[in-house]
């Protein structure tokens, strides 16, 4: 018997730098040293049962980035927030932890939408709302050796500018269509002949879909 | 929160390969208040990141001096050629990880030696650091820069470079020469006056306070200090008991994956074994053990502190550990409860290793090590080897019933008196351990056929061996030996069975050269680093013909220092470092190496090296 607790994290400061795989064996150590009954893969090499919601990019800060792991006991939920903070390496910090009902689905695959914000000085409303008037907004996609056109305007969901020229942007995620906030910020430079800069993008949430198919935070 | 900020900008960072090796701030770094701080030392290992952070000392010293309510030790790594290219061009002077500030800004600047190939790995450091690279152009402005670990046991060819050289075990006197420097900078002394204190200090030589001459065949004629109150002979500084010993339970974690990615355990230091080619067999004695109670306290605290998992012992010689199978035992109980992984170091195949692999690795997946050095009995008992074909063929038979089908084998090319026919000895005792996996592994229980794998290096005499007198090969040399033993290996019935790797003969031929040289090699090596030599330990970055055009243009001979074979009156340039072992031993072993004749371990009979001077180890305790 086991129960999968869904650990809700930020990662702000020089620690960005770290790419995805790291941070997981981060993560892996972390949870080793918080003395968590977590619980393991047969076979002759057991590893922790983990699994990270959305790959975080190098330099990519987050507000709220999500994993799961299975444990075999736990006390309760705020113990073990607080056991992983008092573990943690500066500018990452747990923020929640949630025991999932039985039979969820996992991180990975309930993602459905992500939110982001990103510094764009030289983008004004009017743009923006123009941007959003169109119909369809094609990008050139690389898959492996070929290019594709992809329409992304389906995946936008939402665009704003907030104080100091930060743009919010909710966008599709997941494996059933993802759309990168650097697209959006390539397709807003294209067509307007503004500077963007897609390097210090900060994602705030990561959703899924409740059953009536609205977006609710993963945890 | 987060106040720490970067050295390098977010434009540099997303350029370059792994930004995450110059950030800092990995679990366990220490961060301290520079307001709050005396003296700040800036520890470097010449290397890139992934493999200076997998070195134990200098976990050891970091968390030692760290510590030190006064000190703030941070550490430096040689920036990969990618940043080294940006930080040049765009004039970023070199910085230590934890504040991020110019390394410059130190007080001292601390490099642990590993390997001669990382000479102009310094350099670099400390051009990139702004800090003059001859030392007798430094200021106060500018760090004390000091040397350590296994290289300084020769510290000539880099004697220019260095304001201090520590001769031994780091753990002893760095207390006194901080207090000293804190004293000195207080009293407003000279630099040279500091340096010329501290080379009173036990273990502290300060090169550039010392005259060399050399006789008229190029040999070191004598060394004269330019204060009387020097010392003739640098004695090494040695600890007496491990277990009093400072070591770092909370190690740093790196974010990235280090070389050595686990919890590193030293179980002793020191070696028992008399192998006539080992450096560290000698410098390190007496032998020393840490006891198996402090180990299984270290173990605990070491997981708990780390999240590792995987733990793995470290010493010369694993298997010569007397608690051994206590601690094994205790290990892997204590780690499979907490899925942890025992990681061995290679033991000698007897019927305890063998049972000890079969519970903690997947015996089909892990591979034997064998380390017979030289393929003849002949040539194992000139290098002082203990052991036998028999013991070999022994170890593979079992392990072959155990289920094992994978073996590997190192051996060393170009040792002293070597004749072909003890080369393609290697090629015989390959043969022979796949032919004992036929004979005695059943066709129905054989998983495919057995996969030898055979390594050769070339043997680089170095000082303070029995073999530092010993003539080394040329790269035309070792190149012939190689394909002779390539081709001996293809000419056996088993070949398919047995496949083989070589070491680069360029790199061995340059390293014999730094091993060995006087302070004469010290302008090539400054030549070199200005002709492009960098990374040399890499092998893809390695140019030979720059280091032979180095050595021209500044009129050396390099042959010299490795070609010929050493009288035994020879001054050496590293006779004045006292290391416990003496000259006269080693000369009596040279002697004995050369009839074939070998000597027993420490454990079995004393034979009297020297180094029982230090009153401390083996030397001290029953055998």
């Amino acid at each position: 018997m086991s129960t999968t607790l869904r650990i809700k994290f930020e990662r702000t400061g020089p620690v960005c730098y770290i790419g995805h795989l790291d941070m997981m064996r981060y993560f892996q150590k972390a949870v080793m040293r918080a003395g968590i009954d977590v619980r393991y893969s047969e076979g002759f090499n057991p590893h922790q049962i983990m699994s990270f919601a959305y790959p975080l990019g190098v330099s990519m800060e987050t507000r709220g980035d999500y994993f799961d792991i299975d444990v075999l006991s736990y006390p309760d939920c705020e113990t073990i927030a607080d056991q992983l903070n008092g573990v943690m390496a500066d500018g990452i910090r747990v923020i929640s932890v949630t025991a999932l009902p039985e039979g969820a689905k996992n991180a990975m695959a309930s993602v459905a939408a992500a939110d982001y914000l990103v510094s764009c000085p030289a983008l004004t409303d009017d743009m923006l709302q123009q941007f959003l008037l169109r119909k369809e907004i094609i990008i050139a996609k690389e898959t492996g050796k070929k290019t594709s056109m992809e329409d992304i305007r389906p995946g936008i969901f939402a665009l704003e500018l907030r104080e100091d020229h930060m743009l919010f942007m909710k966008l599709k995620s997941g494996s059933d269509g993802n759309i990168k906030p650097a697209a959006v910020l390539g397709a807003l430079s294209e067509i307007f002949s503004i500077e963007t800069d897609s390097d210090r993008i900060i994602r705030l949430e990561i959703y899924g879909k409740d059953g009536e198919g609205t977006l609710v935070p993963l945890g | 929160m987060n106040t720490r900020s970067l050295a390098l900008s977010h434009d540099i960072l997303m350029k370059i390969e792994k930004p995450a090796r110059y950030i800092g701030g990995e679990l366990n770094s220490t961060m301290k208040e520079k307001a709050r701080v005396k003296l700040r030392f800036a520890m470097c290992f010449p290397d890139v990141y992934e493999i200076g952070m997998s070195h134990l000392g200098m976990q050891i010293l970091y968390g030692m001096f760290n510590e030190m309510e006064d000190v703030w030790c941070e550490r430096v790594f040689s920036p990969w050629v990618d940043l080294d290219q940006i930080l040049r061009r765009e004039q970023i002077p070199l910085f230590a990880l934890e504040s991020q500030e110019p390394v410059s800004r130190f007080d001292f600047l601390g490099f642990t030696l590993q390997y001669e190939m990382c000479y102009t790995n310094v350099l670099q450091v400390l051009e990139l650091s702004g800090i003059p690279l001859s030392a007798k152009e430094r200021t106060w402005k500018d760090p004390i820069v000091i040397g350590g670990g296994p290289c300084i046991y020769n510290p000539e060819p880099i004697a220019d470079f260095f304001d201090l050289i520590y001769v031994g075990e780091g753990e002893t006197r760095y207390r006194e020469l901080f207090d000293l420097y804190l004293a000195c900078r207080e009293e407003g002394v000279s630099r040279e006056e500091f340096l010329h204190r501290a080379g009173r200090i036990g273990g502290i030589y300060a090169p550039n306070l010392y005259h060399v001459t050399y006789a008229q065949d190029g040999t070191v004629q004598g060394m004269t200090p330019e204060y009387e109150d020097l010392p003739k002979t640098i004695r090494k500084e040695t600890v007496t008991d491990l277990d009093a010993a400072y070591y770092p339970l909370k190690p740093i974690v790196p974010f990235i994956r280090a070389t050595q990615d686990r919890i590193v355990l030293e179980v002793q230091r020191g070696c028992i074994r008399g192998c006539r080619f080992c450096q560290a067999g000698q410098i390190y004695k007496p032998i020393r053990e840490r006891s198996v109670e402090t180990l299984k306290r270290y173990a605990g605290e070491l997981m708990k502190n780390t999240g590792y998992e995987e733990i793995s012992l470290s010493s010369l010689s694993t298997s010569d550990y007397t608690g051994l199978q206590e601690l094994l035992e205790y290990l892997i109980a204590e780690c499979s409860a907490r899925k942890i992984n025992v990681s061995l170091p290679s033991l000698r195949i007897d019927a305890f290793s063998l049972d000890v692999m079969n519970k903690v690795q997947d015996v089909r997946k892990s591979s034997l090590t064998f380390a017979p050095e030289a393929g003849s009995q002949r040539m194992r008992d000139i290098i002082n080897k203990g052991l036998t074909k028999e013991d070999i063929l022994h170890g593979a038979k079992m392990a072959f019933e155990g289920g094992w089908n994978k073996v590997k084998l190192y051996f060393m090319l170009g040792l002293p008196q070597e004749e072909d026919a003890d080369i393609t000895a290697i090629a015989d005792l390959c043969n022979d351990i796949a032919a004992l996996y036929y004979e005695t592994v059943p066709k129905e229980n054989r998983q495919g056929r057995i996969q030898i794998t055979a390594s050769t290096s070339f043997f680089i005499p170095k000082p303070f061996t029995a073999f530092q007198w010993a003539p080394m090969n040329g790269m035309e040399e070792f190149v012939r030996k190689a394909m002779l033993t390539k081709n001996s290996i293809m000419e056996k019935l088993n070949k398919k069975s047995i496949s083989y790797h070589w070491h680069e003969a360029g790199t061995s031929v340059m390293e014999g050269i730094l091993a060995r040289g006087d302070r004469r090699v010290g302008k090539v090596i400054l030549d070199a680093y200005r002709h492009g030599c960098i990374y040399d330990a890499w092998t893809e970055q390695y140019h030979h013909d720059r280091w032979m055009e180095a050595f021209e243009r500044q009129g050396l001979d390099w042959e010299f220092y490795i070609l010929r074979e050493r009288a035994a009156d020879e001054v050496f340039p590293w006779d004045f470092i006292d290391c416990g072992v003496t000259k006269r031993y080693l000369l009596r072993e040279w002697e004995r190496a050369k009839k074939g004749e070998t000597t027993s371990n420490c454990r079995e009979q004393c034979s009297g090296c020297g180094a029982a001077s230090y009153q401390c180890g083996i030397c001290i305790s029953a055998r």
